[in-house]
């Protein structure tokens, strides 16, 4: 299971069967260009491996106004 | 992903360009496209003295910090529209950022000039964004002008330009047509305004914004009816998807081959422009849109007694 913390709508969500970035932006319906991916506050690549009990922060980027 | 320059891990990929890139060499692409985007559409050189529009999102504040690494002149402008919190978060975020990577910040305060938004909403029947934003517009250049500024620029990126240029190409709206553009060159009572970062996604400068650990503004205004152009920019984003690099070229193939024709339509048939009789600013009209709102305005205060 991975803990997932959603920006701008600062809700925080619970997945599982999630093996990497990729998986977790199709799991949300996300283009790779359309939000951000970070870890420990670093960014990650669509190709990186996500792992159990990982937190995760997804920041879409689509500016507001 | 490694870096396709140093080979390092990768933190940003970039499949428009087909390439990803550590943080090191993000950075260097990122000032490379800046720079492409000044050269190309020579938008300014190193003794211009530029105003920065800063709302306090990413794409204003990314613009800021690059423009001032590259030695450039800047001076941001905030314009403080009085939307109770949202204007309160946006000035203090801009602020922060100014002071803490030393720069130059103006604020002009539109309730000070008699243009508070909660009272247009309150009192203007037209739609109070299409109000806000000329306000915006009308300020940004007026004080571009009086303080002796040679450019204005905009943080406005690749997604939004695209984005509006679809819109008005679906409508076939031949005035935008004419004078959408990365820079647009002064004319009778307007300052130049140029689009630095026209050439970048907004993908890329969340990730410039995010590395350089800019704090954004994020709450939303009261009043927004969604961001603007969300729709086209889904829409796009999904063909950018399909066919990689499309959105550049759709908006690049318009600057060359598309825009000068609609601007020699414009000569012929465009409205011609002179000083409104009220503060000098260019309009077709014999009273500017902004000057037609401040006066509405303080006319319904009177009569609503709000105004001694
Ligand atoms: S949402 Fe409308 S009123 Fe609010 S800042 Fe944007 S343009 Fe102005
Ligand atoms: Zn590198
Ligand atoms: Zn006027």
């Amino acid at each position: 299971m991975i803990h997932v913390r959603l920006e701008p709508e600062a809700k925080d969500i619970e997945l599982h069967r999630i093996k990497t970035v990729l998986g977790l932006l199709n799991r949300l319906e996300l283009r790779p260009t359309m939000a951000l991916v970070v870890r420990d506050g670093c960014l990650l690549t669509p190709d990186r491996r996500l792992y159990n009990n990982d937190h995760v922060l997804v920041r879409t980027v689509t500016s507001a106004g | 992903m490694k870096c396709k320059r140093c080979k390092a891990q990768a933190v940003v990929a970039l499949p428009s360009h087909n390439t990803a890139f550590c943080e090191e060499c993000f950075y260097l692409f990122f000032t490379r496209q800046v720079e492409t985007a000044i050269r190309r559409q020579k938008m300014f050189g190193p003794d211009d003295r530029i105003l920065v529009a800063l709302s306090g999102g990413k794409d204003s504040l990314t613009l800021m910090l690059e423009l001032a690494l590259q030695g450039y002149d800047v001076t941001g402008l905030h314009i403080d529209l009085g939307i109770g919190e949202s204007s309160i978060q946006a000035r203090a975020k801009v602020e922060a950022f100014c002071r803490k990577h030393s720069l130059n910040l103006r604020v002009l305060e539109t309730a000070s000039v008699g243009l508070a938004m909660p009272d247009v909403k309150k009192y203007i029947k037209r739609p109070v964004c299409s109000v806000c934003g000329k306000v915006k517009r009308y300020y940004f250049n007026k004080v571009a002008r009086e303080e002796g500024f040679d450019v204005l620029a905009t943080g406005h990126n690749l997604d939004d330009e695209a984005a509006r240029l679809f819109a008005n190409t679906l409508r076939w709206d031949a005035a935008y047509l004419s004078d959408q553009g990365p820079s647009l060159p002064a004319a009778e009572g307007f300052v130049r305004k140029v689009k630095p970062l026209y050439r970048l996604t907004e993908f890329e400068t969340a990730n410039y914004a995010f590395l350089k650990g800019i704090e954004i503004h994020s709450a939303p205004c009261p009043y927004s009816q969604g961001a603007s152009f969300t729709n086209h920019k889904q829409l796009l984003g999904e063909l950018e998807h399909r066919s990689p690099g499309s959105k550049f070229a759709f908006y690049d193939g318009f600057l060359r081959n598309g825009r000068p024709a609609f601007q020699l339509l414009e000569e012929e048939q465009g409205d011609e422009l002179a000083p409104c009789r009220e503060c000098g600013s260019p309009t077709s009209t014999e009273l500017c849109g902004v000057c037609r709102v401040r006066m509405a305005l303080s006319e319904k205060k009177r009569e609503a007694g709000e105004l001694a």
